[in-house]
């Protein structure tokens, strides 16, 4: 069990990663909204479930870190929209391959 | 050297954090800063939960890291002004690094003479804290030594603390409200329009509508739980301060004022200081010295510590209820320029 | 140069606590000045935190295990509490004396419409 830990955190290290090369090398903001909102919330996850599998021994802690896992998975995907709007609102304009 | 096994992660994070620092002070546009300010206090809280502190991480994330960077935002919400002028005045910050860095140099000079980092019998350890540790469980029943010192054997200062946030909330009060009636003829008026309204969008109201019940259920169970845990008044009352700034945030500011009118606030952040003021009273109405609840164990059920341990809870809901509705109101007033009409 | 290394936090805070004191001598900003306060505070948090912490040592919160077997309390096994209790209590007062800072500063700019230190002094002086 506490293998499989050790595995889906370095997983969700490896996604985290992703996030910040996502984050540096888009070239427009809506895409890297993208990248940072999906991977931020996907490793967040993987790393507390990977928490979970090393304090399994104890089923009250490996709850509340489920119900933490459930407030990520609602509250970060809604910043990350409220912050897409905000933009839109604002007047970002999308890049396009042409615009260069 | 700390409590975490590996302690070049300490010595790596205490680098990172200065490195934020520079950035959150060299970045032009301010809303920026408020963000790398909030990213800044969250490592605080990393490096002080290494080193043991978990009451004062748990309390720098509540409000370092939440509340202050909403103020920061509020405030920078209402103006137009969101990036710094470029002025010139090189020579002038040259000459106060200097200053500054004599200054360093001084306080860096007495560097040989301190404990080393992280010993056992450095003098801090060495007088009054060994007995609380010994003693706090037969004295006042109670698990968590910061929550026992806190509010039992250190009451008088956790009540002028309390007592400066609510000065703080009343200061604050009387320098941002403006009276509607008067508006047109005194003040001038709020430069920026908003031009984003989160309450337009269903998902944020939704979302948030979900989450508020959740978050002040767990306030609650940070301000009872603080004996057995980390946790206790101050950072059960943010949280739950910070569930009504979210509403407030994700509708509209009249939403939150219709179910909390600003009488009501401003008597609550009153009512909490009121309380832990009026349970050290009784205290001496039992024959006691103020705050010394074990003269409380003729009201309160069971012997003497678990008395302590019952006073200790009356004040920590005080605590609790003044920080609470004193972050509220801070807000409203920040964010709405004291108008209490319209805001972030 | 030893001492460098088992002393590495006060040279940590040292730092700390002049970057926060030149962010608020020498940025002419407002708001930056409001920022450097709270960096000087957390500084000084995390000097008293580093003194109390101890080698190896748990959070100050007795376990379930050791009350009810009344085990011996081993002093050196729990870092400090003291010094947490006065950060707790100066961690709160920070963040209200920054609430009633940014007040004054959106006050400022009620009247003159900037947050720049010179164009301040300029519009209060005409």
């Amino acid at each position: 069990m506490g293998f499989l830990g050790y595995i889906l955190i370095s997983t969700g290290l490896v996604f985290f990663l992703g996030t910040t090369i996502g984050l540096l090398r888009f070239p427009d903001f809506y895409t890297r909204m993208h990248a940072a909102g999906k991977g931020d919330t996907l490793s967040t996850v993987m790393i507390l479930l990977g928490c979970i599998c090393l304090v399994s021994m104890s089923w009250l802690l490996a709850l509340k870190i489920l119900l933490i896992i459930n407030f990520i998975f609602i509250g970060s995907p809604t910043a990350t929209h409220a912050m897409m709007d905000a933009g839109n609102k604002a007047g970002a304009t999308p890049w396009r391959k042409d615009s260069k | 050297m700390s409590a975490l096994p590996i302690w070049q992660f300490d010595v790596l994070l205490l680098m990172l954090v200065l490195l934020f620092a520079v950035v959150a002070l060299s970045i032009r546009n301010l809303m920026g800063a408020a963000v790398v300010f909030g990213a800044y206090s969250f490592m605080m809280c990393l490096i002080w939960a290494g080193m043991g502190a978990v009451d004062v991480a748990f309390t720098e994330a509540a409000v370092g890291a939440g509340v202050s960077t909403v103020f920061v935002v509020s405030t920078l919400y209402n103006t137009g002004a969101t990036m710094q002028r470029r002025t010139g005045g090189l020579a002038f910050k040259l000459f106060i690094g200097v200053v500054v860095t004599v200054a360093g140099a001084f306080l860096l000079s007495a560097l040989p003479d301190f404990p080393k980092w992280g010993a056992p019998d450095s003098p801090v350890n060495a007088t009054v804290a060994p007995y609380y540790i010994l003693n706090t469980f037969e004295d006042a029943h109670v698990h968590n030594i910061v929550t026992s010192v806190l509010a039992d054997y250190r009451g008088f200062d956790t009540l002028l603390e309390t007592t400066v946030v609510f000065i703080a909330c009343i200061a604050i009060y009387s320098i941002m409200r403006v009276d509607n009636a008067k508006l047109e003829t005194d003040e001038p008026a709020i430069v920026a329009a908003p031009r984003y309204d989160p309450s337009d969008s269903l998902i944020v109201r939704q979302a948030s509508r979900f989450m508020v019940p959740f978050m002040q259920l767990f306030a609650l169970y940070v301000i009872a739980h603080g004996h057995y845990s980390p946790g206790g008044g101050f950072q059960g009352g943010v949280i739950l301060g910070a569930s009504l700034i979210l509403l407030a945030i994700s509708f509209d500011l009249k939403f939150l004022l219709r179910q909390w009118s600003e009488k009501t606030l401003m008597l609550l952040v009153a009512a909490g200081v009121f309380l832990y003021a009026a349970v050290g009273l009784a205290c001496v109405f039992m024959g006691g010295n103020y705050l010394d609840y074990g003269f409380l164990d003729s009201v309160l059920p069971g012997e003497r510590d678990m008395a302590r341990s019952h006073g200790i809870l009356l004040v920590e809901i005080g605590v609790g209820i003044t920080v609470m509705f004193s972050m509220i109101a801070i807000h409203i007033n920040l964010a709405s320029n004291g108008r209490f009409d319209r805001g972030l | 140069m030893e001492k460098l290394i088992t002393n590495f936090n006060y040279v940590i805070v040292v730092i700390l606590m002049m970057i926060g004191l030149w962010a608020m001598l020498a940025q002419k900003n407002l708001i930056k000045k409001c920022i450097g306060m709270p960096i000087f505070q957390t500084g000084i948090i995390l000097f008293f935190i580093s003194i109390g912490a101890k080698n190896k040592a748990k959070v100050p919160i007795l376990s379930k295990f050791v009350v009810e077997n009344s085990s011996a309390i081993i002093v050196n096994d729990y870092a400090n509490p003291l010094t947490q209790i006065l950060m707790l209590t100066a961690i709160v007062v920070g963040v209200a004396t920054l609430g009633v800072g940014l007040a004054l500063a959106q006050k400022i700019y009620q009247q003159h419409s900037s947050f720049d230190e010179d164009e301040i002094l300029e519009n209060q002086r005409k």
